[in-house]
């Protein structure tokens, strides 16, 4: 289990890792509120990142990369051999 | 494992949030997913028609499991309540303290006002 201390590199490995394989790619969160901790888990099944924290500014980054996330997870499947995009 | 539309699995959430504020956790998992078989994957592929994909979310207070699947038109919608949820439980977390910060810059920038007056 990595630990990444830094939120940019957190936020930057997992994309690399998401793009590299969104079929097996997952996000998953842990709040706890009686602990007043949260910590992110994004993982291929090979590898493993994770980002933990009790700071509230972190949550706020949190719910940014939620929506990257959900962005990129709608995303259809980038043509490889350029088909061209929605026009 | 209870799947759900969008809008009652974000009300579950809520009150899943709710009820796990003395004691556990909530996890909530997101993943893509097309939702077909691989074998209709390769039909679709072959066929060359775009595979649609969904998100699924899944979340859990480690007794009780909820899902859900969003498709690219409910997303945004599905996004904000999302944020908004979190948003409005996340409040145990430790805010800045700014008075500290406050206080270590002064603190620092005293002493250097301090040292060349000394000198």
């Amino acid at each position: 289990m990595v630990y990444i201390t830094s939120w940019d590199e957190f936020v930057e490995r997992t994309v690399q890792l998401f793009r590299a394989d969104p079929e097996s790619t997952r996000y998953c969160m842990k709040y706890r509120h009686w602990d007043g901790k949260l910590v992110l888990k994004v993982t291929d099944n090979k590898e493993c990142l994770k980002f933990k924290t009790d700071q509230a500014q972190d949550a706020k980054k949190m719910e940014k990369l939620n929506n990257i996330f959900f962005t990129l997870m709608m995303e259809a499947q980038p043509a490889k051999k350029g088909r061209g995009r929605k026009q | 494992m209870v799947l759900l539309q969008p809008d009652p699995f974000l009300n579950e959430l809520t009150s899943m949030f709710e009820r796990s504020t003395e004691t556990g956790s909530v996890w909530v998992t997101l993943k893509r997913s097309s939702l077909k078989s691989k074998v209709q994957r390769n039909k679709l592929k072959t066929a060359q028609q775009p595979i649609e994909y969904r998100c699924l979310i899944r979340a859990t207070n480690g007794k009780k499991t909820i899902s859900t699947s969003v498709g690219a038109k409910d997303h945004q919608r599905f996004q904000a309540s999302y944020a908004t949820i979190l948003k409005a439980h996340m409040t145990a977390l430790k805010k800045r303290e700014r008075k500290d910060r406050k206080k270590a810059a002064e603190d620092k920038k005293e002493s250097a006002s301090k040292k060349p007056k000394r000198a």
